[in-house]
């Protein structure tokens, strides 16, 4: 048998250990709620993390004319006039097989590559190719020594005169049914600046077209559109002229204040990257500005020393490469932010890798200077999030939440406005619906109601908190829009109906005896309104088509649309706060309820016995003592419609509109998320962004329902003292 | 003048406004439950089948909407013709005037179907294997007989299908996985094991598949002649059928056995059509399973962390900080407690996991995507706050003396809980858990992110081991709610499924809180105590 000392030792020791379990348990629980906080902040702050520059190789490269870099940051293909196409492995610098092929050196002229490896060559015999730098990787296969460059040439095009200087060339794919791809070149030829349009192919001498422009304008540079139907020119009187070739019109013309030296475009072509003799950076496009299109300035860059000299632009989002004799950087077009600057060691020729994360630099003596950029998420910064930002194509800076688009070239636009802008609406519209009727309702049950009332209102609201907000949802966007679109009218009527019953009524009930009054009367209103609800009911359902055929002209819609300018949207802000109205209503109505029945009953039997009215006491005893409750009430109340998802994704268009009128719908930060995050790719911007906003809804409700709590128990402990 | 000024200033009127205020809301409550219980039990009730002749030609149907005459635009009655293979809608929109008088004919039948809805029309012949057997009148009546039979044929089909064949699948699927794990080391022999056992499964399945076929066959053999009003044709076998209703021929009894087999079809089959039809057993079961992973969660982290900040924790500033914020906690949106789940649970954790254990199954992920576990974990997490404030209530209400005495008999603090404490908290806790399992079952927005689908091909537990698969996707009644109302192809024909869901889901989780309150209430008016 154990000993008693056995048992109590083990009882001891079962005791420490229980200790030590349930404070390892309680400290874990309170850590994972606090882990959850931090780990939506970690989620959410790489977008805030400045970009890192880690300068890379350094090699020696001999002289060379352009460059291009491979996606994979491994190889690089370095071309010039003298020596033709060669690679070399990066970062080592040791040479890769050459390819062969290609027109006889060397070249007359050559334009560097762009991002995507296209180069202009003027062979020996005077010809024009085209080279498209591609590398064919076999599967699978990392190590460049096994790569294949294989430029593919194509072109031959016989001009009939030399021009002193290609300005820019333009490449048009084929369409379907036949036709081959051609190309577009435009140059600074004898008397001026001239174009033309050739198939790519060895064929007839094809002659220029001059192109008339304006006297006095020497063009230093020029860009064609994506098209290959208009053309932007720079001209060294610092003007910017947009022309259409085909016909000669000048489209549009802009003042960019010094001589214009280098053009280039981002993704997209939609807008052109102007950079000046003086280093001046900025970024023009031609947008529609209310009736007309009008060509301007819409991003300016902080300047570079020294002319700039040339761009790349990244093939995966918006940023560029810009540089001049001294220094090179790396900016996003939407953002204005500089992802990167150095200093270069002499003037030459620059590339960006596609995806906008290696950058080399070749001087005129051969040096290769090469930089890694790490900015994952250079399309967001604070300004674009809060600010109204202007996005291309746009006429002037908006607020835009648009995340996804059907093409490559799509920019992502990630405002937080119009979304909170939605949540603040839905949140308006819930608590003007409500408010008034969770409050008096309360008022009324604690303070009017008999106590056989109160036990059967009680229970009724706490269902009302009960109902899943699945179920309010449905019924709203499914079946309560439905009903309000067609009875519009009715609904609006409502109230005034109301009161004329009220009205009617109210004689009727000033002549029953005044003992029926005070026994079925006192405390059971409520009930005794019933079925004047249901006459008003009725008297709309008569009422409402007569007022739409008198005033509205038998339509509402059309009504509305002619005489207010609105249009109804099926899925409203009303049918939204109506629905929202059931979520919240229980809330404010229960905290509410509370603090009105914790009044203590000596100040209102102080008040009575005063000679107020029953009316009177509540009106201006109870209500204003109860007040923080009622105000940590409604505080909770926010803190509910806030954070409601299922109801607004249900009952509301979704749209990301900015306007406060009740017959449109909203996009609310809650179910922007729950609509977006499952198909967000994983850690990319998209997915950043979300996290902020739920990081936001966190902290918002969070901090909401703690004030309402320090103000209830401040209350509590104020009412001790009574 | 002055009495009305005096009787405006006692403010006698404005208690009846205060009062109306009080029952608009309970008028919106009533209406609601209401609304939703008379649109959700009237659809099982079968309708008659109604023929009017309108400008187009014949129409039957039931009436299933009226609208009446306004402005310009005349009235409509809205008919369910079905027929969604013949006339590509199901309902259809006929103006009331100018239609002849509304008869019912009594040879009129609703046929539900395995697809497209329902055949509204009549019965001409039934056939088998090709010759006619009866024709006529005579052919409803024997169709209803066959029917029995060969339903019974085509659930023997359905049960192989899912039982049989989804074993073999089940293993040569896990051959394959070992098979490529074995290909990455090159052990040949092992390999060549592997592949005789797949060869073997194969040839298994092939014989199943035989066996499957032939009684298909033998099920497809009755073929039903059918004709529409408006005189169109369609032959259908009989195994498509799944009930036949003579909706003009039916006695009250009729009618009711009708109702109860609809409604039990509805909470016991799995659903048909998208789910537009059938059963929501499925989601029933998902949500019943969800719920009880989420409870086994739930309240030994709800109980050990309210136990902790009252009974062993040092009662100061943090400590009350501390409790406001799992308080607050339970105000924080739910769509919060999704992303939450979504980034930390199913990516991080499950692509651990899926990296240390499951690594030959990727790039196809197996716990890095949504699953039961998560979504239980989830739902845990947000539900926690209402049992830990329940707990303290419950362990705040236990008489100071009782542990008193228990500590004065020599008892440790930890006896002291067990024996004495706990078990009189014990009510208090179950209704915490009651509010948070009606809380987790009306919740959906955080399941849509961790693990809820529209159709699952199997569910949580099944026969196989390890029998509750913790990693599979699950259906839920509230998302079904959502995705039936919203997402479906048909909304209109599947508006009598969403509201039935709704009022399940509602009264189970009504049902719940109602248990819950009057369980705290009477807690409440027995102990009376100082934390109420």
């Amino acid at each position: 048998m154990a000993s008693s000392s056995n048992i109590q030792s083990r009882a001891k020791r079962v005791d420490k250990f229980m200790a030590f379990a349930i404070s390892g348990g309680g400290l874990f629980m309170i850590g994972a709620v606090l882990a959850m906080l931090l780990f939506i902040l970690k989620e959410a702050a790489p977008l805030f993390l400045p970009p890192s520059v880690r300068p890379a190789a350094t090699l020696q490269a001999g002289a060379m004319g352009g460059l291009w870099l491979d996606e994979s940051g491994k190889a690089a293909v370095l071309v010039s006039k003298e020596t033709g196409v060669r690679a070399i492995r990066l970062p080592e610098g040791t040479p890769l097989p050459t390819p062969q092929g290609g027109p006889d050196l060397p070249w007359r002229t050559l334009t560097p590559p762009n991002t995507r490896g296209e180069t202009l060559v003027t062979g020996a015999d005077g010809r024009i190719w085209l080279a498209r730098l591609t590398w064919t990787k076999p599967p699978g296969e990392n190590d460049p020594s096994r790569w294949d460059l294989n430029p593919q040439w194509q072109g031959g095009i016989l001009l009939e005169a030399a021009p002193n200087r290609i300005l820019h060339a333009r490449l048009l794919e084929g369409g379907g049914l036949g036709s081959s791809a051609r190309l577009r070149l435009v140059a600074e030829v004898a008397d001026g600046i001239s174009w033309l349009e050739a198939p790519l192919e060895a064929g007839p001498a094809v002659a220029w077209k001059p192109l008339p422009l304006p006297p006095g304008n020497k063009v230093s540079s020029a860009l064609w559109s994506a098209d290959g139907a208009t053309l932007t020119l720079g001209t060294e009187a610092g003007q910017l002229l947009m022309v259409e070739v085909e016909s000669g019109n000048l489209l549009a013309s802009a003042e960019f204040g010094e001589p214009v030296n280098a053009l280039g475009a981002p993704l997209g072509q939609s807008s052109v990257l102007v950079g000046g003799t003086k280093g001046r950076l900025a970024a023009y496009q031609r947008a529609r500005l209310g009736e007309d299109f009008q060509f301007r300035s819409f991003h300016e860059f902080p300047r570079l020393s020294g002319p700039v000299l040339g761009f790349q632009s990244s093939l995966r989002d918006k940023r560029f490469l810009a540089w001049s004799a001294r220094e090179a950087v790396v900016d996003h077009l939407t953002t204005e932010r500089r992802l990167m600057a150095v200093s270069l060691t002499g003037a030459g020729s620059a590339s960006m890798a596609p995806r906008g994360d290696l950058i080399l630099h070749a001087d005129e003596l051969g040096a290769l200077h090469s930089w890694t950029l790490d900015a994952p998420h250079p399309e967001v910064s604070f300004g674009l999030l809060w600010g109204k930002t202007q996005y291309e194509g746009y006429g002037k800076p908006e607020y835009v939440w648009q995340s996804t688009g059907g093409t490559d070239d799509f920019e992502p636009k990630f405002s937080l406005v119009p979304l909170v802008f939605g949540t603040l609406k839905g949140t308006l519209y819930a608590m003007l619906f409500a408010f008034p009727l969770a409050v008096l309702g309360a008022l009324y049950t604690s303070q009017f109601a008999t106590p056989g009332l109160r036990n059967v209102i009680k229970p009724a609201v706490e269902i009302m908190a009960a109902l899943p907000s699945v179920v309010l949802g449905f019924l709203a966007g499914l079946v309560m829009a439905p009903m309000l679109e067609r009875t519009a009218v009715e609904v609006l009527l409502y109230p005034f109906c109301l009161l004329l019953a009220v009205a009617i009524a109210a004689p009727f009930w000033s002549r029953l005896s005044t003992p029926f009054r005070n026994r079925f009367g006192t405390g059971r209103e409520t009930l005794w309104i019933v079925p004047i609800l249901i006459l008003a009911v009725g008297m709309t359902m008569f009422a409402g088509p007569l007022v739409e055929r008198l005033f509205m002209g038998g339509n509402y819609r059309t009504w509305l649309q002619s005489a207010l300018g609105i249009t109804y949207d099926q899925r409203n802000s009303i049918v939204v706060g109506f629905a929202m109205g059931f979520a919240v209503i229980p809330i404010i109505f229960t905290i509410s309820e509370d603090a009105l029945s914790s009044v203590p009953r000596s100040l209102t039997s102080a008040s009575l016995a005063c000679g107020a009215s029953p009316w009177q006491t509540a009106w201006r005893v109870v209500l204003p003592t109860a007040s923080p409750g009622i105000f940590s009430a409604t505080m909770v109340g926010l803190g509910r419609a806030i954070g409601e998802t299922m109801i607004v994704l249900m009952a509301t268009g979704n749209t990301p509109v900015m306007d406060w009128g009740p017959f449109n719908g909203m996009r609310t930060l809650s179910a922007n998320i729950a609509v977006e995050i499952p198909e967000a790719p994983l850690h990319g911007t998209l997915y950043r962004v979300l996290f902020l906003a739920a990081f936001l809804l966190f902290l918002f409700t969070f901090v909401l329902n703690t004030v309402a709590e320090l103000v209830r128990q401040h209350l509590r402990r104020r009412y001790e003292s009574i | 003048m002055t009495r009305l000024a005096e009787s405006l200033r006692r403010g006698g009127i404005f208690v009846w406004f205060a009062g109306t205020s009080l029952a608009f809301c309970l008028a919106m409550i009533l209406g609601l439950v209401g609304y939703i219980a008379a649109r959700g039990l009237g659809f099982f009730w079968p309708s008659p089948l109604v023929q009017v002749r309108s400008a187009e030609g014949p129409v039957l149907g039931e009436i299933t909407g009226h609208e009446p005459a306004r402005g310009e635009e005349t009235g409509k009655l809205q008919f369910r013709v079905g027929n969604r293979d013949i006339y590509g809608q199901d309902f259809r929109w006929v103006p009331t005037v100018g239609l002849g008088a509304p008869e019912e004919p009594k040879d009129a039948v609703l046929l539900e179907r395995t697809e497209y809805g329902p055949f509204i029309g009549r019965i001409t012949a039934i056939s088998h294997q090709g010759t006619v057997a009866v024709q006529g009148a005579g052919a409803l009546a024997e169709a209803a007989r066959r029917l029995p039979e060969s339903r019974r044929l085509l659930e023997e089909v359905q049960a192989t299908e899912k039982g049989k064949v989804g074993e073999l699948n089940r293993r040569m699927e896990r051959l394959r996985i070992d098979r490529k794990g074995l290909e990455a080391k090159g052990d040949q022999a092992a390999i060549q094991a592997l592949d005789t056992q797949v060869a073997a499964l194969q040839s298994t399945y092939e014989a199943l598949q035989t066996t499957i076929d032939q009684t298909r066959t033998e099920a497809k053999s009755w073929v039903l002649d059918l004709e529409t009003a408006d005189g169109q044709k369609k032959e259908l076998p009989l195994s498509s059928v799944v009930r036949i209703v003579a909706a003009n021929n039916l006695s009250v009894t009729d009618r009711l056995g009708i109702y109860l087999s609809r409604m039990w079809e509805f909470l016991a089959d799995d659903p048909r059509e998208s789910n537009t039809e059938g059963g929501i057993f499925p989601a029933i079961f998902g949500t019943v399973m969800m719920v009880l992973v989420m409870s086994v969660l739930v309240v030994p982290l709800g109980v050990v962390t309210a136990l902790y900040l009252r009974e062993y924790a040092r009662q100061g500033w943090l400590v009350r900080a501390v409790r406001v914020a799992v308080n607050n906690l339970a105000g924080v949106p739910s769509i919060v407690f999704g992303v939450f789940g979504l980034g930390f649970f199913v990516y991080t954790l499950g692509g651990g996991i899926d990296r240390l254990f499951f690594a030959d199954a990727l790039p196809t992920p197996t716990y890095g995507t949504g699953g039961i576990i998560w979504a239980s974990l989830t739902l845990a997490l947000l539900t926690v706050p209402v049992v830990v404030v329940a707990t303290e209530e419950a362990l705040g209400a236990v008489a100071r003396s009782q542990r008193e005495a228990s500590l004065a008999m020599g008892a440790t603090k930890w006896q002291t809980l067990w024996n004495v404490v706990l078990p009189s908290a014990a009510p208090g806790i179950l209704t915490g858990l009651i509010l948070a399992i009606a809380r987790g079952a009306g919740e959906v927005a955080p399941l849509m992110l961790t693990g809820v689908v529209k159709l699952a091909p199997s569910m949580p537990l099944d026969g196989t081991f390890p029998f509750f698969h913790f990693d599979r996707k699950f259906m839920h009644l509230g998302f079904h709610i959502y995705d039936v109302g919203f997402q479906s192809p048909n909304s209109e024909a599947a508006k009598p499924m969403v509201f039935m869901a709704s009022l399940l889901l509602l009264a189970v989780v009504v049902v719940l809180n109602i248990f819950a309150l009057n369980l705290r209430r009477k807690l409440r008016a027995r102990l009376g105590g100082s934390t109420f």
